[in-house]
C-alpha cells in the first residue's frame, strides 16, 4: 500500500508539469498574451509615459523574456526543490533574490561596435557605483552593516536599471524618428522598433536623424555600464547575507529546499498567496456549512428511496430533487435576494457581504445585554450566508440521491441480502451493515470530487452574493489574464483534484476488502 | 446485548458536540475579548506617549482654540445644537470654529502677508482658505454625527495612495490625503488646500510652494515642506516603491527642494503647463509615518493610509490593515486643521458587485448612496413612492467622460496598410449626420445624457461654447457621401465607389468592420442600430464583437475600421496631445484613429506651452472647432453622474467637481426640500 501511495505521489510530478505548462501556453497563445491587462494604459497619459510604464512593468515581472523562459522561471519557484543561490528571508517575512539578470543594450555588435565610452568612463562607473562603494549609506538605528549596505546597493541597482530601461525607450523612440525619414521597410511594427531589421542594416550615419540616435546609443552604453556596475555591488552585498538564508541546504550552494512561492499577481500588486489566504476561508466557510445539509438529507433520502422503491416517497422525492436540481442558481439566486432580501418584499436575510456594518463592535456569540439581544459575530455571519448557502445546497441533492438509490437498489437484489433477510436479520441491519456499506463505492467516487470544487469556489454564487471568494478571484483572474494568479490556482486545484483521487483508490481499500494496490 | 448504535446514543454524541463546539466558541470569544483589551491598552499607551512628549503642546493648543472660540463668540452668536446624540455621545455645534477659520483668513488678509519665502519679481499666487462649498450648518435638519455610507460597484484592490490605481480607491483616499491644491468645486479653477500660496515661472521651468503653517496630520504633527519633498524625492521617485504610474506621470519633476520650514520648490524638465496641475494634484504623505516602512511593506500593503484630511482610517497597525472583502470605514479626523471640519462621524464604502443587489441592499437601508445602473436609474427615476425617500441626482461635471464611435482616418494597421472610406473628412462628418444621436441616448442609454460634441465636459472650459453638434440629416449626409464618391449606381441598395483615382477600385462596395467589446446589452443595442442605420444609408456595417485585452491590442496596431469606446475625465482640463495630436499615430500613442491635422497639431503645441488660463482657453477652443470639422471621432453623448441618496442625507451638492462627502450631513428625520 505504502509503495503504492508514493508511487502515486511521484506521477503527480509530470502531470502537474502538463496541466501547469498546458494553462501557461493557452494564455501566452491568447489574443493579447499573458499581461495584456498591465499593457492597458491607464487614461488617457502621454505615450512616452505609457510606454514607460509598460517597460516598468513588463521589467518588474519579467514580461519581456520568452514565454518558455517565463514558465521555467515560474516553475522554479513553485518547485520546493530549487537550485543554485538560496534566498534570503526577512524579518517582515519577504524574500529576497539574488539581483536580476541584465539584457545587454540592443544593437551594440551591428551599430555601435565603434562607439565608445569616453576614456576612463567605465572604470570611474565602477569606482563611484560598484562594490568599492559600498560602506557609504547611512542605516537606520540598530541595522547591521550588511543590511544598511544591502538596501543601499538594492535602492542604487533599482534606480540604475530603471535609468537603463528609459534610455532604451529613448533609443527606441530615436530609432522609430530615424526609420521614419529614411523609410525603412518593416523596422516599425505597431510603434516599436524591430530589432532584428536594424541590426541586418548597416547604420546610415548621413540621415536626418542619425545624431539622434547616436546621442541615445551612447546613453544606453553608460546607463548599461552604470547598471552593472551597481549589479555587481548588490551581488557583493547579497553574498555578504545581510539576511539568514531561506529554506534548508541539501547539497550547499547547489541545492535546497523551501518553500514553494506563488509570486505576485500583478493585476492586484498583492502576493498571490495573500489574495488566495483573503479568499480562502470564506469559499471554505461557505461549503463547510453547505456540504452537511446536502449529505445529511441526500443520502438518508436516497436510502429511504431505494428501500421503499415506488412508493409515494420515493417518487415525490425523486421529483423534487430533480425540479430542484434544474432550476438554474442564477435565477434562484436573482429571485432570492428579490423576495426574501428585499424589504418591500420579506426582507428576512441581509443581500450581500458576509457582516453586517456593525459587526466588529459586536461579541463573539449571541448575548442579551443592555440594548436586548445581540446577535453576536458568530450569528451574524451564518444570518448572511444562509441565502448563498441555499443556492449551494438545494442544486446538489438530486445527483447525490439518485446515486444512493442506484447502488442501494444493485445492492438489494444480491443473493447476500436475501440469505441476511433469510436467516432472521432485522431489516434496518440489513440496510445499514449490508447494503449501504456496500454502496458506498459510487458515494465515495462522488465524496473526493467535491473537494477541488470546493476550492474552485462557486462562480455564480459568489458573483451574485457579493462574495469575496475563491470563484471571483479566479474568474477576475482569467479576465485580467493575471499570470501568477491563474498559475497558482491551477496549481493549487491540480494538486488538491491528485490528492482526492488518491484518497479515492484508498478509501476504496477501507471500504472493499476485495480491493487491493499490493 | 447487542452493542448496537442507538437513538439515545446519537442524542449523547450530539449533546456532547455540541457542548464541545460552545466551549470552543467561547474561548474564542474570551480571546477576542482579551485582543480588544490589548488594543485598548496599546492606544492608551500611544496617548500617553504622545502626551508626554508632546509636553504642554497640546495644552497650548486646546487653549488657543479656547482664546479663539472667545473672539469667535464676540463676532458670531454661537449655535449649540445639543439635539445632534450620534454614536459617539453628545456632539456640539462647532459653528464658532468655522467662524474662526473666516476670522483669521480676515486678518491674514488685511495685515501684511510674509512673502520671504518666495522669489522676488515673479507675482504671487495667495489662496484663500479652504472650506464648504456649501456650507451644512445652514441647511435645515442640520446635526452633527452618524455614519454615511456609499455603496461601490466594484471592489479597490487596496487603498495605499500612489499604489492604489482604481477610480475607487481614489475616492477613499481623496477624502483622507489632502494635496497642495485640488479644483475649486464651483470656478474649476486650481485652488489651494495646503498651499496658501504659490509662484509659478512664466517659462514654466520651477513652481514655489507656500504651505499653510496651520497644516498637521490626522495625529496632529504639523505638515512640512520636508514632507512634501520627502513624498517626490524619496517616495514616488524610490525605484524600490511600486509607485510605476504616478511616477511616470511625474518625471517631469527633477527636483523638490526645501527653502524652508514652509515652502518647497519644484525644478522641472520640461515646460508644460500640466507641470502645475500634476505637481499641486500629488498627495503629501507623513514621511514620519510612511519612513518608519519598508519598500516591501509598502508594496504589499492594501491600507496603508494617513494624511491630513478631513477623515483619518482609525486603525494604523500595519498588522491589522484593511483588506479587500471587508467595508472600509474612516473616522472623521477631529484635529483637522482646516476649515470645514466634516458633520459626519464616518463614511463607510460598502462593496457590492451584483447591481441588482447593489439596490435591493440601497433600498433595504443598508447604503445610503448609490450609483444605480442606466436600467434601475430609467425605471425609478418616476416612481413617486421611491422619490419620497430618495432624492435622484443626474448632472454634468469634471469627470463626466464621453463616449464615441472612432472612424480610422489612415491606413488600417498602421503604414502600409489599406486605407478605409473614412480616410475622407466628408465620409466622417456623413457618417455622423446619419446616426440620431438623441434617438440613441433616449434608446441605448434610457435617456441619460446629452449628446457630445466634443473631447472635453461641457462643463470644462475648455470646451468651446461655438460648437454646436452636427444635426441629424440624412438628405446632407447622402449628399456628403455622393460627394466623396460613394452613390449606389446599380441600385443594389450598396453604395458604390464611383471615381477612378485609385483610391478604392471603381465599383468597391461601402462596407466597414465596427469593432466593439463584448459587455452586454448596451453594446447589443449599440450594433444593432448603427447596423441597420448604415443600411439605410446603403453601407454594410459588420460587427466584431472582441474581448476586452484583444481590443485593447487591436487599438495599438490601429487594426480596425471602426470602433467604439468611452474616455474617462478626472480634471477639467487634460492634455490633448495623446489624442489629437499627429505624433501620437506613430510612437503608440492613443490616436488610434490617426488622425492627422496639421491645425489640430498647431492647436495642440501651443496651448500646452500656454501657461496664461484664458490665452489657452482661446487655443482648446480652436481644437474643439477642428475636431468638430473633422470628425475623427462621432461623439456619441456625455454620460453624466446618476446617484441615489437616502433623503435623510442633508446638504448635498452636485458640484462641477462631483460630490462633496465631507459636506453631507445626516439628519434625524428627512430633510424637506432636499
Amino acid at each position: 500500500m505504502l509503495g503504492y501511495i508514493v508511487r502515486r505521489l511521484f506521477l503527480m510530478i509530470p502531470t502537474l508539469i502538463g496541466i501547469t505548462f498546458l494553462v501557461f501556453m493557452l494564455l501566452a497563445m491568447s489574443p493579447g498574451g499573458i499581461g495584456a491587462s498591465l499593457r492597458v494604459s491607464g487614461g488617457q497619459m502621454e505615450s512616452s509615459k505609457a510606454a514607460l510604464v509598460e517597460a516598468y512593468l513588463e521589467d518588474r515581472y519579467g514580461l519581456d523574456d520568452p514565454v518558455l523562459m517565463q514558465y521555467l522561471r515560474w516553475l522554479g519557484r513553485i518547485s520546493p526543490i530549487k537550485t543554485g543561490e538560496r534566498d534570503l528571508l526577512k524579518p517582515t517575512g519577504g524574500l529576497v533574490r539574488p539581483p536580476k539578470a541584465l539584457n545587454p543594450p540592443p544593437l551594440v555588435d551591428s551599430w555601435f561596435s565603434d562607439f565608445k565610452l569616453p576614456e576612463g568612463k567605465v572604470a570611474e562607473i565602477k569606482a563611484t557605483k560598484g562594490p568599492a562603494a559600498a560602506g557609504t549609506a547611512v542605516g537606520r538605528e540598530g541595522e547591521s552593516p550588511e543590511v544598511i549596505e544591502y538596501k543601499a546597493a538594492s535602492k542604487n541597482y533599482a534606480k540604475a536599471r530603471a535609468d537603463y530601461l528609459v534610455s532604451k525607450k529613448e533609443l527606441d523612440k530615436a530609432l522609430v524618428r530615424y526609420a521614419e525619414k529614411s523609410g525603412i521597410e518593416g523596422s516599425i511594427k505597431d510603434g516599436k522598433p524591430q530589432m532584428e531589421v536594424f541590426a541586418a542594416l548597416p547604420p546610415d550615419t548621413k540621415a536626418p536623424n542619425w545624431n539622434r540616435v547616436r546621442d541615445a546609443g551612447l546613453a544606453v552604453l553608460e546607463a548599461y555600464e552604470n547598471a552593472v556596475a551597481c549589479r555587481s555591488r548588490e551581488i557583493a552585498a547579497f553574498r555578504n547575507d545581510p539576511y539568514p538564508k531561506d529554506g534548508v541546504p541539501v547539497i550547499p550552494g547547489v541545492v535546497s529546499l523551501a518553500m514553494p512561492d506563488l509570486g505576485v499577481a500583478f493585476s492586484r500588486g498583492r502576493p498571490v498567496k495573500d489574495l488566495i489566504l483573503d479568499a480562502l476561508p470564506v469559499t471554505l466557510l461557505l461549503n463547510f456549512v453547505a456540504l452537511p445539509f446536502i449529505y445529511l438529507i441526500a443520502v438518508p433520502a436516497g436510502m429511504l428511496a431505494a428501500r421503499y422503491r415506488g412508493s409515494w416517497f420515493d417518487m415525490s422525492s425523486g421529483a423534487i430533487f430533480v425540479a430542484f436540481w434544474s432550476i438554474p442558481t442564477v435565477w434562484a439566486g436573482v429571485l432570492a435576494i428579490g423576495y426574501l432580501a428585499d424589504n418591500q418584499y420579506l426582507g428576512w436575510f441581509p443581500v450581500a457581504g458576509l457582516h453586517g456594518n456593525t459587526a466588529d463592535g459586536m461579541s463573539f456569540l449571541p448575548s442579551w445585554g443592555d440594548q436586548g439581544f445581540s446577535m453576536g459575530w458568530v450569528v451574524d455571519v451564518l444570518w448572511h450566508i444562509a441565502l448563498p448557502v441555499t443556492c449551494l445546497v438545494y442544486t446538489g441533492f438530486a445527483v447525490l440521491a439518485k446515486q444512493t438509490r442506484a447502488a442501494m437498489l444493485d445492492n438489494f437484489n444480491q443473493d447476500y441480502v436475501r440469505t441476511a433477510k433469510a436467516k432472521g436479520v432485522p431489516g434496518r441491519d440489513v440496510l445499514l451493515r449490508h447494503v449501504f456499506r456496500n454502496s458506498l463505492l459510487p458515494l465515495i467516487t462522488m465524496f473526493v470530487t467535491i473537494f477541488p470544487a470546493m476550492l474552485a469556489g462557486s462562480v455564480v454564487v459568489e458573483k451574485i452574493f457579493s462574495i469575496p471568494g475563491m470563484g471571483s478571484l479566479i474568474l477576475e483572474a482569467i479576465n485580467l489574464r493575471d499570470r501568477e494568479l491563474i498559475l497558482a490556482n491551477t496549481f493549487m486545484i491540480a494538486v488538491v483534484n491528485l490528492l482526492a483521487l488518491l484518497l479515492a483508490d484508498i478509501l476504496y481499500a477501507f471500504a472493499d476488502p476485495r480491493i487491493s494496490y499490493d | 446485548m447487542q452493542n448496537r448504535f442507538g437513538f439515545k446514543d446519537f442524542v449523547l454524541l450530539a449533546v456532547v458536540l455540541a457542548v464541545g463546539l460552545l466551549v470552543f466558541l467561547s474561548m474564542i470569544q474570551s480571546d477576542r475579548g482579551w485582543d480588544r483589551l490589548g488594543d485598548l491598552q496599546s492606544k492608551l499607551d500611544e496617548v500617553e506617549s504622545r502626551l508626554a512628549s508632546s509636553g504642554s503642546g497640546d495644552l497650548d493648543d486646546i487653549r488657543r482654540e479656547l482664546s479663539e472660540l472667545k473672539t469667535a463668540i464676540a463676532t458670531r452668536p454661537i449655535n449649540i445644537n445639543l439635539g445632534g446624540v450620534a454614536a459617539g455621545g453628545v456632539e456640539v455645534s462647532t459653528d464658532g470654529w468655522n467662524a474662526q477659520g473666516a476670522s483669521n483668513s480676515a486678518t491674514s488678509t488685511s495685515g501684511k502677508r510674509d512673502e520671504s519665502w518666495a522669489r522676488v519679481g515673479v507675482p504671487i499666487d495667495w489662496q484663500e482658505p479652504w472650506g464648504f462649498a456649501s456650507e451644512p450648518s445652514e441647511v435645515p435638519g442640520f446635526r452633527r454625527g452618524g455614519e454615511f455610507t456609499e455603496v461601490f460597484g466594484a471592489q479597490p484592490a487596496r487603498i495605499t495612495p500612489y499604489l492604489s490605481t482604481d477610480v475607487y480607491g481614489r475616492r477613499v483616499i481623496d477624502r483622507v490625503v489632502e494635496t497642495l491644491a485640488s479644483y475649486d468645486p464651483e470656478t474649476l479653477r486650481l485652488r489651494g488646500i495646503l498651499a496658501d500660496a504659490w509662484q509659478f515661472d512664466p517659462d514654466g521651468r520651477w513652481l514655489r510652494v507656500h504651505l499653510d503653517p496651520k497644516a498637521t496630520f490626522s495625529d496632529g504633527v504639523p505638515v512640512t515642506s520636508e514632507d512634501v519633498r520627502w513624498t517626490f524625492m524619496d517616495f514616488i521617485k524610490n525605484p524600490l516603491i511600486e509607485a510605476e504610474r504616478s511616477r511616470a506621470t511625474l518625471d517631469m519633476v527633477e527636483d523638490v527642494k526645501v527653502i524652508d520650514e514652509h515652502s518647497v520648490e519644484f525644478v522641472f524638465n520640461k515646460s508644460l503647463f500640466t507641470n502645475l496641475d500634476y505637481s499641486l494634484g500629488a498627495y503629501v504623505l507623513p514621511k514620519h509615518f510612511y519612513s518608519k516602512f519598508e519598500p516591501a511593506q509598502i508594496n504589499q500593503s492594501t491600507g496603508l493610509l494617513m494624511g491630513s484630511g478631513p477623515f483619518r482610517v482609525e486603525n494604523l497597525d500595519p498588522d491589522d490593515q484593511w483588506s479587500p472583502g471587508s467595508d472600509i470605514v474612516i473616522a472623521r479626523n477631529e484635529r483637522y486643521w482646516g476649515g470645514g471640519v466634516p458633520p459626519l462621524a464616518s463614511l463607510r464604502f460598502k462593496v457590492i458587485t451584483n447591481s441588482l443587489a447593489a439596490l435591493v441592499a440601497y433600498r433595504n437601508g443598508e447604503g445610503d448612496m448609490l450609483t444605480p445602473s442606466s436600467p434601475q436609474y430609467a425605471e425609478l427615476k418616476g416612481d413617486a413612492p421611491f422619490a419620497a425617500d430618495n432624492a435622484i441626482y443626474n448632472w454634468l461635471n469634471m469627470r463626466s467622460g464621453y463616449s464615441f464611435i472612432g472612424w480610422q482616418c489612415g491606413p488600417r494597421g498602421g503604414p502600409g496598410g489599406k486605407l478605409t472610406p473614412f480616410h475622407d473628412e466628408r465620409v466622417r462628418r456623413g457618417m455622423t449626420m446619419s446616426l440620431d444621436r438623441d434617438r440613441m441616448i433616449r434608446d441605448i442609454w434610457e435617456g441619460i445624457g446629452v449628446v457630445a460634441t466634443g473631447p472635453n465636459s461641457p462643463t470644462s472650459p475648455a470646451s468651446s461654447e461655438n460648437v454646436t453638434p452636427w444635426p441629424f440629416d440624412p438628405e446632407a449626409a447622402d449628399a456628403l457621401f455622393a460627394e466623396a464618391g460613394w452613390v449606389d449606381a446599380d441600385k443594389d441598395g450598396i453604395r458604390e465607389y464611383q471615381f477612378d483615382d485609385g483610391v478604392f477600385p471603381k465599383g468597391t462596395d461601402f462596407e466597414f468592420e465596427f469593432t466593439i467589446t463584448a459587455s452586454g446589452e448596451t453594446s447589443e443595442r449599440i450594433v444593432s442600430y448603427l447596423k441597420s442605420q448604415c443600411l439605410k444609408n446603403g453601407i454594410v456595417c459588420n460587427p466584431k464583437l472582441v474581448d476586452w485585452s484583444y481590443y485593447s491590442e487591436m487599438l495599438k496596431s490601429r487594426n480596425f475600421d471602426a470602433m467604439i469606446m468611452a474616455w474617462s475625465a478626472s480634471a477639467p482640463e487634460s492634455d490633448p496631445r495623446q489624442i489629437w495630436h499627429s505624433s501620437s499615430i506613430l510612437d503608440q500613442g492613443d490616436n488610434f484613429t490617426q488622425w492627422d491635422s496639421k491645425d489640430a497639431d498647431g492647436f495642440i503645441d501651443g496651448g500646452r506651452n500656454t501657461l496664461n488660463f484664458e490665452e489657452r482657453m482661446a487655443m482648446w477652443h480652436g481644437l474643439h472647432e477642428v475636431i468638430h470639422q473633422g470628425q475623427p471621432y462621432t461623439f456619441l453623448r456625455v454620460s453624466p453622474w446618476i446617484r441615489f441618496v437616502k433623503r435623510n442625507i442633508g446638504n448635498v451638492v452636485t458640484h462641477k467637481t462631483g460630490l462633496e462627502p465631507q459636506e453631507f450631513f445626516r439628519a434625524a428625520a428627512p430633510a424637506p426640500g432636499n
